[in-house]
């Protein structure tokens, strides 16, 4: 395992610090499985909020709306807990994440706020079916019990917006320079880029039925400046991380972040969204799912990349030694 | 009750690089090798074959070829845990498996656990890695089984030029202060690594497991000032608030405008 095995220590300069280019520090071991967590539980917990803006702020006509949002919200939240066990090096011990509560470790945070937002997103979902049944039922236009299902919107989208931002805090707690020098940042951009990933799900999932083939204009709205929020964190977060974004700056991450995350993920549905208010219907609705799918193609892609950069970072004793000095 | 804190001051002047504080760690705590290869591969770095702290190399030899004028500068410094008294693994470890012992020092329960890997890059010092095998994390304990029956910890015992010193943290730092007084009042360029001002820093608070340097401690693999990751937890959240916040307002007034 020594990782020092294939390096050629060659002829050292006595003003050189470091250890034959030894990592000064351990990496983590994550990889694709936690990418994918963090792409899941990103749209999970930002189509929560998107479903309790809906109810809050929408009234009765978000009903529909809303109700998307919190079924895309519970079918991303189901393959969370499958990629974080399976990442586990040892899986049947996954209890133990909820043994203590440990406010300095946002993991210990991450999973309390996981296990209670699936409580209330399961709960919020089944109220709103049983709602949607009584409805129905009843041949009745206005909505049964707001009281309730207010509460519920508020509960589901309050952990669901922990449940979207905290990994931002998870990665920028360690020791890994990339991650950890601009920790305000890196959490913005991670809760900025679970929004577009959300809204985006959100509006595809409406979009697959021809019937509604038009976007909710308070939906795009958030979508598009979501986007451009994104946009703008990853050109800063970069910018501010001087030397340390080199794992981002070069090579494939460096082709994944710029190409990925950002063209197709963040600049193309922009556009995509600027350019569909043009175009007849039946084409406005290929373009707007097709800009969901870049979009969501681009937050997967930019989370492997900060996931991926990490570990280099982590490899590089300079980047370490400069960050402490 | 009132148990000291115990810990080491590793003195790299005194270090001949014989390895046995690796030999007496692996033995006692029946650490297997590194490499399950045979025969192991050598890293061609100086003496140093071992290369690492890892999950199975709690104590590692660093061999640091200096040029000087006359030759080569020959360091040596014995590697271990830090034992840090605000330390970065047990902040993030999230089933409470890493724990504060009653003599101060850190140590990962095994029984709980489950492999998560966040103590491995929370640690500052590269300390703590998950066993290829076993999937635990694993480091060093201080020989807390050793101490519960008032024994000197495995490598401190082998050291035999005594580099490697074993006590209660006060009297460590306190000695350690004063070896680093008088090699620099005999012209050698020493550094004590373990206070608030390096090694120690950044909200760690020290370290209980100290160092005499006879070099950068970069040219050790050491950092010079780390930081505990737990400081960025708050300003994180601040931020992550402040971006929901001002999605809400956006959504507030978009879905307003629309009803």
């Amino acid at each position: 395992m020594s990782r020092g095995d294939e390096r050629n220590p060659g002829p050292r300069d006595p003003a050189a610090a470091g250890y034959y280019g030894v990592p000064v520090i351990h990496g983590p071991h994550w990889r694709w499985l936690i990418a994918a967590y963090f792409f899941f539980g990103g749209i999970s917990g930002a189509s929560a909020m998107i479903s309790a803006y809906a109810r809050l702020f929408g009234g009765a006509r978000a009903d529909r709306l809303a109700r998307t949002a919190s079924l895309v919200a519970l079918a991303t939240l189901l393959p969370c807990p499958v990629f974080l066990i399976l990442d586990l090096r040892r899986p049947r011990r996954f209890l133990n994440m909820l043994l203590v509560f440990r406010p300095s470790s946002p993991m210990s945070i991450g999973s309390w706020s996981l296990a209670i937002f699936g409580g209330f997103l399961t709960l919020d979902v089944g109220v709103q079916l049983l709602f949607m049944c009584a409805g129905k039922v009843r041949r009745e236009t206005q909505r049964v019990n707001p009281g309730a299902s207010r509460a519920l919107a508020f509960f589901s989208g309050t952990s669901g917006m922990i449940v979207a931002g905290y990994t931002g805090a998870l990665l920028a707690a360690t020791a890994v320079p990339l991650w950890s020098k601009r920790p305000e940042l890196l959490s913005a951009l991670f809760l900025s880029s679970a929004m577009t990933s959300g809204a985006a799900a959100v509006t595809a999932t409406s979009l697959l039925k021809p019937a509604d083939g038009e976007i909710d204009p308070a939906l795009e709205l958030l979508e598009v400046f979501a986007a451009a929020g994104e946009g703008a964190l990853l050109v800063g977060w970069l910018a501010s991380l001087g030397p340390t974004a080199k794992p981002l700056d070069q090579g494939l991450l460096g082709y994944v972040v710029r190409h990925g995350g950002g063209g197709a993920g963040i600049a193309a549905p922009l556009v995509i969204h600027a350019a569909a208010r043009r175009m007849p219907r039946r084409a406005r609705r290929i373009a707007n799912l097709l800009g969901a799918a870049m979009a969501l193609a681009g937050g997967f892609a930019l989370r492997f990349a900060i996931v991926e950069g990490g570990r280099l970072s982590s490899d590089d004793p300079e980047a370490v030694i400069a960050l402490t000095r | 009750m009132d148990q000291p804190a115990y810990g080491f001051l590793t003195d790299a002047t005194l270090c001949i690089g014989c390895k046995a504080c690796e030999v007496a760690c692996k033995q006692w705590n029946q650490l297997p090798t590194d490499s399950p290869g045979d025969p192991p591969k050598l890293s061609g770095f100086s003496y140093d074959n071992t290369v690492d702290l890892g999950a199975r190399t709690w104590r590692h030899v660093a061999f640091v070829e200096q040029p000087t004028a006359g030759g080569v500068a020959w360091l040596m410094l014995s590697d271990v845990c830090k034992h840090c008294v605000h330390a970065g693994c047990l902040d993030a470890c999230p089933t409470g498996a890493i724990i504060r012992t009653e003599f101060g020092t850190v140590i990962i329960q095994d029984d709980i656990c489950n492999g998560c890997g966040y103590c491995v890059p929370a640690c500052p010092f590269g300390v703590p890695q998950l066993d290829h095998d076993d999937g635990g994390s694993h480091k060093c304990t201080l020989c807390y089984d050793r101490l519960q029956a008032g024994m000197t910890p495995a490598c401190a015992k082998a050291c035999p030029t005594e580099s490697i010193r074993f006590g209660a943290v006060d009297e460590l730092r306190a000695a350690g202060r004063d070896r680093v007084a008088a090699l620099q009042a005999d012209g050698v360029d020493a550094l004590f690594y373990g206070d608030e001002d390096l090694g120690g820093t950044g909200g760690i608070a020290g370290l209980n497991a100290m160092f005499v340097l006879n070099g950068p401690p970069e040219a050790f693999n050491l950092p010079a000032k780390p930081k505990l990751p737990r400081r960025n937890v708050l300003p994180s959240a601040l931020a992550s608030a402040a971006t929901a916040v001002v999605f809400t307002a956006v959504a507030a007034i978009a879905f307003r405008v629309q009803r």
